[in-house]
């Protein structure tokens, strides 16, 4: 009778470290909204005068890992301009007020709904380079969808999800869900502020997971 | 002149209907034809429903007809829509000679004064064949009124609300020589409307539009002539204040002649020429220094000789031959000037196989040199069941080609500094900017534009019955499908440092439009008329159905939410187009002491443009509304004076942000005088 209980003691001490391991190997996949992240810009096309300044301010830097805003020069993934977006990997475009790139984050756009996008394919992976950034800049071309006078709304374009390797090798998924201040359900670019992102985000915190 | 076939067919339509044997249309053969035995699906308006509806502008007499839209187009003008296509797609004809001047794309129906046609024919369908170019929803031709007596004299004067005043005169001579001479003048003015609360631009700002038309024919032996004039002038001013006003003017001109030389009762040769030009110049000053100007500057020459030979009482042969030369300047243009010349040639059967069905089989060749050439047939039939139905099935191919703004436009926005360029003029346009160090980034390769701009092509299929079910009722039903190919969209091929987007056109989808249109015209106590039309339409594009079925469509219920992916059955269709539209026309004669007219169209939702970022129409997308727009009118008759008083919009309908050209009720009345 001591003996059994013993060897189930055991047992269980043995199953239960066992889990315990598990739990230390694979960290909690963190599901996150953030939101208003303000990445305002100077300069560009003055929508009164028509006039033309060089674009410049600097980027407003995002770390997975933290999920916050950071003004570190290194420890960051991502970063807004306006409607700009740089990974910190690759080589800088060289606009005014630019960060130099000094990890090894990268990115590529997957179709899907967030829920979707459920494996990394790390061959789509990329970079900025000096004749363009990853996430296509542009109406149309990147996240975003431009429509023009008189409604002049920037929304986010359905079925854009960003894939990250993020600066310090771990995966994550981003899909943007507004470009103005508190997300409204029907934003309007004359009365609501832009330039704040709003968006959700997927991490995956443990190193070589690919999957979500 | 009566085709031995039209003339055959009058035996069997007898007992159709007695009122519509006079009808006989031009547009749909090329030779003069009775409606009734067409094999295509055909309409015709005639002069007396078009002063019935008090109508004035053609976009007012076409937007009464089932199954037709006037479509408002960004650039300003009214367009025609048929079966699901847009205005680029039909051929508008004055007299079997086109009109140019689509500035955008659209035909502006709005510059054309209809107080001198004489019937409206609207041939629904490719008509490619015979036309060539744009003829792929369908032909809209209209016939100028000859004089009909010795002297003649018609004026009419419609004033209506916004100050909107429409003078008419025609002046029609016959000579004992037999001249026949008619002059038809015409004078609009408006003091525009506004829909919006924008203190400074109105809806419509004021205009002014002046249409001349002298035509002229002559018969003499073997020996025929026809010959006429068209000048139109429209000047519209715009001022936001003292510093900031502009101005806009069209200037057209049209010369027409055709001269037929009848052989015998076998054989007939028609020679026509036709010269037209079309000239827009905007003038815009804001604040003193700078002057924004655009113009636009067409013309077309055309030349066609057709041989009719008359082989029996029942079959017809006809051989044409066609010369085309175009011009165009305009600004924002890769080149100062384009011009193209091309060469077509057609051949036209029309014939029986039984006693009881007559077919029409036609081909024709357009020769082009910067585009591909191409090749368009089409084969119509038609059987007379029983004394009650017939039956009518036509195909046919139609095409368009690309216009000169998609070859050779050249264009930059300069607020938000986007550009749109013609596809024969990006691969230099982007290599000079390359070597500029404009571009960031270039997503089509400039191989892609080593090629030609193909033609838009479509097959359409039109099958139709003719129900008879009592003496005073008629039904006509069509049902009806236009698969388009390589229909020219723009797309993205390049980033410009600035960020913006550079635009190029392109052969991208397949579209299809398909439904069915229903009509039927019944008398009741011999005094009222009723028509009631009705059009079901599915316009899709195949590609979008595609990648909806692949899962590769998303959206968002707001434009905040989440991303979720759409079905199949969420796709709503092209843009611009109800699934619904009913048409109702009662019009009642009390007695001989007056006329009362009533209309009524109904158009059920539409989208027209993508809100939810998936570049396409799904039903989470935000609609105008569906609308019903009601006029009535009653008229009195008295010796060679009709009055007429009557609304339009009488709900006083209006949707300022998506359906500018309806600017709510209109009062209005009319005087016409007879000598």
């Amino acid at each position: 009778m001591k003996t059994s209980t013993f060897i189930l003691f055991s047992l269980l001490l043995v199953f239960s470290s066992c889990q315990k391991d598990d739990e230390i190997q694979l960290l909690d996949i963190v599901s996150e909204r953030f939101d208003n992240l303000y990445a305002p810009q100077n300069g560009g096309v003055d929508q009164r005068t028509g006039q033309f300044a060089p674009i410049s301010g600097e980027f407003t830097k995002f770390n997975f890992s933290t999920g916050q805003v950071t003004n570190s020069d290194s420890d960051w993934d991502v970063a807004f301009r306006a409607t700009s977006i740089i990974v910190n990997g690759g080589i800088s475009l060289g606009t005014i007020d630019e960060p130099t790139r000094n990890g090894n984050a990268s990115v590529y756009i997957a179709s899907g709904t967030l829920a979707s996008v459920t494996d990394v394919d790390v061959q789509l992976l990329a970079q900025d380079t000096e004749s363009g950034y990853a996430i296509p800049t542009g109406g149309g071309n990147g996240w975003y969808t431009y429509q023009g006078p008189p409604v002049n709304l920037i929304s986010p374009t359905p079925g854009k999800i960003f894939v990250f390797r993020t600066n310090d090798g771990k995966y994550a998924k981003m899909e943007i869900l507004s470009y103005y201040k508190n997300a409204p359900d029907n934003p309007d670019a004359y009365s609501d502020e832009s330039k704040y992102y709003t968006f959700n985000y997927v991490y995956q915190p443990n190193e070589g997971e690919l999957g979500f | 002149m009566i085709i031995g076939s039209a003339s055959y067919s009058q035996s069997n339509i007898d007992t159709i209907s007695n009122t519509k044997l006079e009808e006989v249309v031009v547009t749909a053969t090329k030779t003069l034809r009775q409606l009734s035995t067409l094999p295509m699906p055909a309409k015709l308006i005639t002069k007396d429903e078009i002063a019935k509806s008090s109508s004035t502008k053609l976009s007012d007499i076409l937007d009464d007809q089932p199954g037709i839209f006037i479509v408002p187009d960004f650039g300003g003008g009214n367009g025609i829509q048929i079966q699901g296509l847009d205005s680029q797609y039909t051929l508008l004809l004055i007299d079997g000679s086109p009109i140019i001047g689509r500035q955008s794309g659209t035909l502006d129906l709005d510059r054309i004064s209809i107080g001198n046609i004489e019937q409206i024919e609207i041939i629904k369908g490719s008509s490619s064949s015979l036309y060539g170019t744009d003829a792929l929803g369908g032909v809209v031709n209209l016939i100028t009124s000859k004089a009909k007596d010795s002297i003649s004299a018609e004026a009419s004067y419609k004033i209506s609300t916004f100050n909107t005043n429409d003078i008419s005169v025609n002046l029609g001579k016959i000579s004992q020589n037999g001249d026949n001479l008619n002059f038809y003048f015409n004078s609009f003015n408006s003091n525009g409307y506004d829909l919006n609360d924008d203190p400074i631009l109105n809806t419509v700002e004021p205009y002014k539009s002046y249409t001349g038309f002298l035509r002229h024919n002559f018969k003499k032996n073997k020996w025929s002539y026809f010959s006429s004039v068209r000048i139109y002038n429209e000047n519209q001013d715009f001022t936001l204040n003292e510093n900031s006003y502009g101005k806009n003017i069209i200037n057209e001109l049209g010369i027409n002649t055709s001269i037929n030389y009848i052989k015998n009762k076998n054989y007939k040769l028609i020679f026509e020429n036709y010269y037209t030009n079309y000239k827009n110049d905007e003038e815009f000053r804001l604040n003193q220094n700078s002057i924004e100007e655009s113009f636009f500057n067409q013309s077309l020459f055309k030349s066609e000789l057709r041989s009719i030979y008359t082989i029996n009482k029942k079959n017809t042969l006809t051989f044409g031959l066609g010369f085309y030369s175009e011009l165009l300047k305009r600004n924002n243009f890769y080149r100062e000037e384009v011009s193209q010349n091309s060469f077509n040639y057609f051949v036209q059967y029309e014939g029986f196989i039984f006693e009881n069905t007559n077919y029409v089989f036609g081909a024709r060749y357009d020769q082009y040199d910067e585009y591909e050439s191409e090749f368009s047939p089409r084969f119509a039939i038609r059987t007379q069941i029983n004394d009650n139905v017939s039956s009518k099935i036509s195909i046919g191919k139609g095409f368009k080609t690309p216009d000169y703004r998609q070859l050779y436009f050249n264009f930059s926005n300069s607020i938000s500094g986007y550009s749109v360029i013609g596809f024969n003029a990006a691969k230099e346009i982007i290599s000079n900017l390359q070597s500029l160090g404009q571009i960031s980034n270039l997503i089509i390769s400039q191989d892609e534009f080593e090629g030609k701009l193909k033609p838009e092509t479509s097959i359409s299929f039109n099958l139709g019955f003719n129900i008879k079910t009592n003496k005073s009722t008629v039904f006509d039903i069509n049902f009806f499908r236009n698969q388009i190919s390589n229909l020219i969209d723009y797309k993205i091929i390049a980033s410009k440092v600035n960020g913006q987007s550079i635009f190029s056109y392109y052969n991208l989808n397949k579209v299809y439009t398909q439904g069915i249109e229903f009509n039927s015209t019944s008398t009741v106590f011999n005094d009222i008329e009723i028509s009631l039309g009705y059009q079901f339409l599915e316009a899709k594009d195949n590609d979008s159905k595609n990648q909806i079925k692949n899962g590769e469509v998303f959206a968002r219920r707001t434009p905040s939410s989440p991303t979720f992916q759409i079905k199949p059955k969420d796709y709503f269709g092209l843009y611009n187009r109800s699934k619904h539209n009913f048409n109702l026309k009662i019009s009642y004669a009390f007695k001989d002491y007056f006329d009362i007219y009533f209309k009524s169209k109904y158009r059920s939702k539409y989208g027209l443009s993508d809100s939810n970022g998936n570049n396409l129409l799904d039903d989470f997308d935000d609609f105008v509304e569906s609308n019903l727009i009601s006029d009535i009118s009653i008229s009195k008759n008295y010796k060679n004076y009709i009055l007429t008083f009557g609304v339009e919009n009488l709900f006083d309908y209006t949707d300022r942000e998506n359906i500018p050209n309806y600017p709510g009720r209109i009062i209005y009345s009319k005087l016409n005088i007879t000598l």
